[in-house]
């Protein structure tokens, strides 16, 4: 036989010497459990494929035929296609009966490989329905890392199915108690309610007053310690041990990044908020218009019409024209809207936002007078020779850069005027400002300008058309629906309407694109704590080799042993981030009660915007406790495949 | 005739160290009957803890076949003999290897709660075990807190406490001075006969060894 070659009966002496590292010889005639699980790997495949591509596919349904909000279908996206692809991961680990790692592995090289396929091909599919036409156009760099990230992000959801299920069900039973394992991993942990308040208020008072008390703590008990020294006194100095330490950097690690993850982005929710209000107040919520050249002159019906339909609260027609305002020397462009006073009020907060003259005056303009504070009492400049001249409204940048007030004269010019012998002449009109109004957008501002709807309509001659009708909804977020209704009530063709999304797209997306960077960004920062929890957890796993050996000859089996670590890191993960919610909390609060003030010349706010969202929180929260439980699972199948033997040899 | 409790058939255990053989285990026979005190005894390195070991399925043999109750016991997937460890074998090491944090009577309950019994039940048949190894007053200390003597009492508490038909002691007084190892040695000769456990004690002690019925020498990898 083979095992009688000669062996020195001296070299078989010291087998309690052996290193974990000797290799067993083949020989045993029982079967070996496959690494690699083929069903468990298609299984995974299906998963990352129906989680990666549906995501896109029900985001589209849910925002484009139910209509619902982006964000809301974004979200309710994610979820429904990381359930999915966690119940693919559940079946693979039930059908594995071991964690999915190398067939989820497989799965998502598989996935990147397809990627780099479709981008090879990308100039090919152009114009097919492959082709994802609002990735393409943004370029493929774009498009790689879109479909990257959704393959990585469907990945873990099934991974983390797979690993779940694993340790409810590894044992081949349903087995979701922690009796022991929960009191295994809280002595690992040793946290106390004291340790936990001193690390609180050290996150609480910042990190460098905190260190700062715990530096001249540690000076007093040198200076004790060597007192005693002298005195021959024993002192015995409180140690913290190595690993707890390494738990409670941890624990501030995850604090802080959910902190910060938190706080700027509840800022930026803030500004978008605000920008969002100012727009919505200026502008409608959405408007109808005519395709073509049509004139929209049966608006009197159309307005009736609209208003009837559910969810719209009111509307107003308007008529729009790009012009030029002159104020003696100076010049500026302008957006021109004529507008009907008496219903504008219906739909935006222009008269709200009227600071100096009336907007009655439009349609009164006799009776314009020069604003108190500007005119000192004097008539109006201008005002003697010129008669009656129909009124203006103009915004505070444009007042301020014509130098104009209420009372005032201004010339509107339209480069589209009257035919004359060598074609178009542009023409030319005095009005006076009636008034001047501030919403607090520059933009705005600077370059809106109102006139009254039939004065508008007699200027630029064209009869009793207007551009369209402005709409106010109740629900600004269901704009996009309502306004498909407003469009299928009149008809259809030739009416068109486009919601306040659609006419700020390019804001609105900019803004969504800017928090989604700086919350990948701050989510790095939870990251790096995730892997102090790595750090922490293989710390604790060297350090109870012998007892996950005891507990294994006890009968403790894969998954429970991985249960004991994976709930040391999800308490490190869940303490955190509770610690990170609070102060975040906290912080937002103090931000909007206090209020850190802002050059409004600059942003147009005079105080940091604070918008706490409890959903953001309730994400913020999940992604984080979701990433400290990845981090786990390493450690936590390290010390679960510890040889019993080994940990008991090392005594 | 009925097959044996346990059965051991042409046990080896090979570990390849590079180009190195080492060969622990040459081939092993072995029966023994329900109830039987047996004492292994041995010069260091003979094989004694790994044969132990692979006897209670924390190691697997490189060839041969363990049966219990006639049941190739290492055909079983991992987690099966997990709870085959769980529900049948009870160790003892040489150092106690309690677990630190935990107090004597959190030890002994360890293996009831890892089979998933209540914690009442399980505190209960700790206390019990712990009051048959007569450590009933000293249920709330933590292994520092107790003396050599008692800690290995814990130790064989915990490996009774869920009354398993086979009990492994690796040199259980190894650790232990003369007096103190011989109320050990009483007591398991005691369990035995009271609880009628299987029992295989390894002991370098020649008086122990002595005083048990059955003695068993492994050198070089052999059962002689």
């Amino acid at each position: 036989m083979e095992s009688d070659t000669t062996t020195p009966a001296g070299t078989a002496a010291p087998a309690p010497a052996l290193p974990a590292a000797g290799r067993e010889a083949a020989g045993s005639d029982h079967p070996v459990a496959p690494v690699f699980s083929v069903p468990a790997f298609l299984l995974v495949l299906v998963g990352v494929i129906v989680a990666g591509a549906g995501a896109p596919l029900v985001h589209a349904a849910l925002a484009g035929r139910l209509a619902l909000p982006p964000s809301l279908a974004t979200g309710l996206a994610a979820l429904l296609a990381g359930a999915v692809g966690a119940a693919f991961g559940a079946a693979a680990a039930l059908v594995g009966r071991r964690l999915a790692f190398y067939e989820v592995t497989a799965a998502a090289i598989l996935w990147t490989g397809t990627v780099a396929l479709r981008v090879a091909l990308l100039p090919t599919l152009r114009g097919s329905a492959l082709g994802a036409e609002g990735l393409e156009q943004q370029g493929a760099l774009v498009v790689v890392l879109g479909l990257l990230a959704t393959g990585a992000l469907a990945a873990m959801a099934v991974f983390i199915g797979a690993t779940f299920t694993y340790l409810l069900a590894g044992t081949g039973r349903l087995d979701p108690s922690l009796s022991f394992e929960l009191y295994v991993a809280r002595s690992h942990l040793k946290l106390t309610p004291r340790t936990l308040l001193g690390l609180f208020l050290l996150c609480v008072t910042g990190v460098l007053p905190g260190l700062l008390f715990l530096l001249v703590r540690s000076l007093l008990d040198d200076l004790a310690e060597r007192r005693a020294e002298r005195r021959g006194l024993l002192h015995a100095r409180r140690h913290v041990p190595a690993t707890m330490l390494m738990t409670l950097i941890s624990i501030g690690g995850v604090a802080i990044g959910v902190w910060a993850l938190t706080v700027v982005l509840s800022v930026m929710s803030g500004f978008e908020a605000d920008l969002k209000k100012k727009i919505l107040g200026h502008n409608a919520h959405g408007m109808v218009m005519k395709y073509g050249q049509d004139d929209f002159t049966e608006w009197r019906q159309a307005r009736q019409r609209v208003l009837a339909i559910r969810g719209v609260t009111g509307a107003t027609p308007f008529l729009y024209n790009e012009v030029m305002v002159a104020a003696g020397e100076r010049l500026t462009g302008a957006l021109l809207k004529g507008i009907d006073p008496s219903t504008i009020g219906t739909v935006t907060d222009l008269p709200a936002s009227v600071k100096e003259g009336k907007l009655a005056w439009l349609t009164d303009p006799a009776h314009i007078v020069a604003h108190p504070v500007r005119g000192e009492g004097q008539p109006p400049r201008g005002a003697e020779g010129d008669g009656v001249l129909p009124g203006i409204v103009i915004g505070r940048e444009m007042a301020a850069l014509l130098r104009v007030g209420v009372g005032d004269r201004v010339s509107v010019i339209s480069p589209f005027g009257d035919l004359g012998p060598a074609g178009p002449q542009p023409k030319s009109r005095h009005f006076r400002v009636a008034a001047v109004f501030y919403s607090g957008m520059y933009e705005y501002d600077a370059k809106f300008a109102y006139l009254e709807l039939g004065e508008a309509q007699r200027f630029f001659g064209s009869g009793d058309s207007v551009t369209g009708l402005e709409l106010k909804v109740r629900d600004v977020d269901a704009a996009r629906g309502v306004l498909a209704r407003v469009q299928s009530e009149l008809g259809g063709w030739p009416y068109r309407t486009k919601d306040w999304g659609e006419l700020n797209r390019n804001l609105f997306s900019a803004l969504q694109m800017e928090k989604l960077v700086m919350g990948v960004i701050l989510a790095f920062i939870v990251l790096v704590a995730s892997f102090i929890i790595v750090a922490t957890l293989i710390m604790q796993v060297l350090e109870k080799t012998q007892e996950i050996a005891v507990l294994k000859s006890m009968g403790a089996g894969i998954p429970s042993i991985m249960k004991v670590f994976v709930a040391e890191g999800l308490i490190i993960g869940a303490v955190g981030t509770f610690f990170g919610l609070v102060l975040g909390l906290g912080t937002c609060l103090l931000v909007d009660q206090v209020g850190i003030p802002l050059d409004p010349e600059v942003y147009y706010i005079d105080n940091l915007p604070v918008l706490i969202e409890p959903a953001q929180f309730a994400l913020v929260a999940l992604m984080s406790v979701a990433i400290a439980f990845l981090a786990t699972i390493y450690p936590a199948t390290k010390a679960a495949r510890l040889r019993p033997v080994d940990g008991l040899r090392s005594e | 005739m009925p097959a044996p409790f346990v059965r051991v058939e042409g046990l080896r255990k090979t570990y390849l160290m590079g180009e190195r053989r080492l060969e622990v285990l040459r081939g092993l026979d072995l029966e023994l009957e329900a109830g039987e005190l047996v004492a292994l005894t041995g010069p260091s390195g003979a094989g004694k803890s790994t044969f132990l070991h692979v006897l209670g399925t924390l190691d697997a043999p490189s060839a041969g076949r363990v049966l219990i109750d006639g049941e190739d016991v290492f055909a079983r997937g991992e987690e099966d003999l997990a709870t085959f460890r769980n529900a049948t074998v009870g160790f003892v090491f040489q150092s106690h290897h309690l677990l630190p944090e935990f107090t004597a009577l959190e030890n002994v309950m360890m293996p009831a709660l890892i089979r998933r019994l209540g914690r009442p039940e399980a505190r209960a048949s700790a206390e019990a075990v712990l009051d048959l190894v007569g450590l009933s007053p000293r249920l709330h200390h933590r292994p520092g807190e107790l003396s050599g003597g008692e800690q290995q009492r814990v130790a064989l508490a915990r490996a009774l406490a869920l009354k398993p038909r086979l009990l492994l002691a690796d040199e259980p007084t190894g650790n232990l001075d003369p007096q103190t190892a011989e109320g050990i040695h009483a007591l398991l000769a005691d369990l035995n006969a009271r609880l009628g456990i299987t029992a295989v004690v390894v002991t370098h002690n020649e008086q122990l060894a002595r005083s048990l019925p059955r003695r068993l020498r492994l050198a070089a990898g052999r059962l002689e």
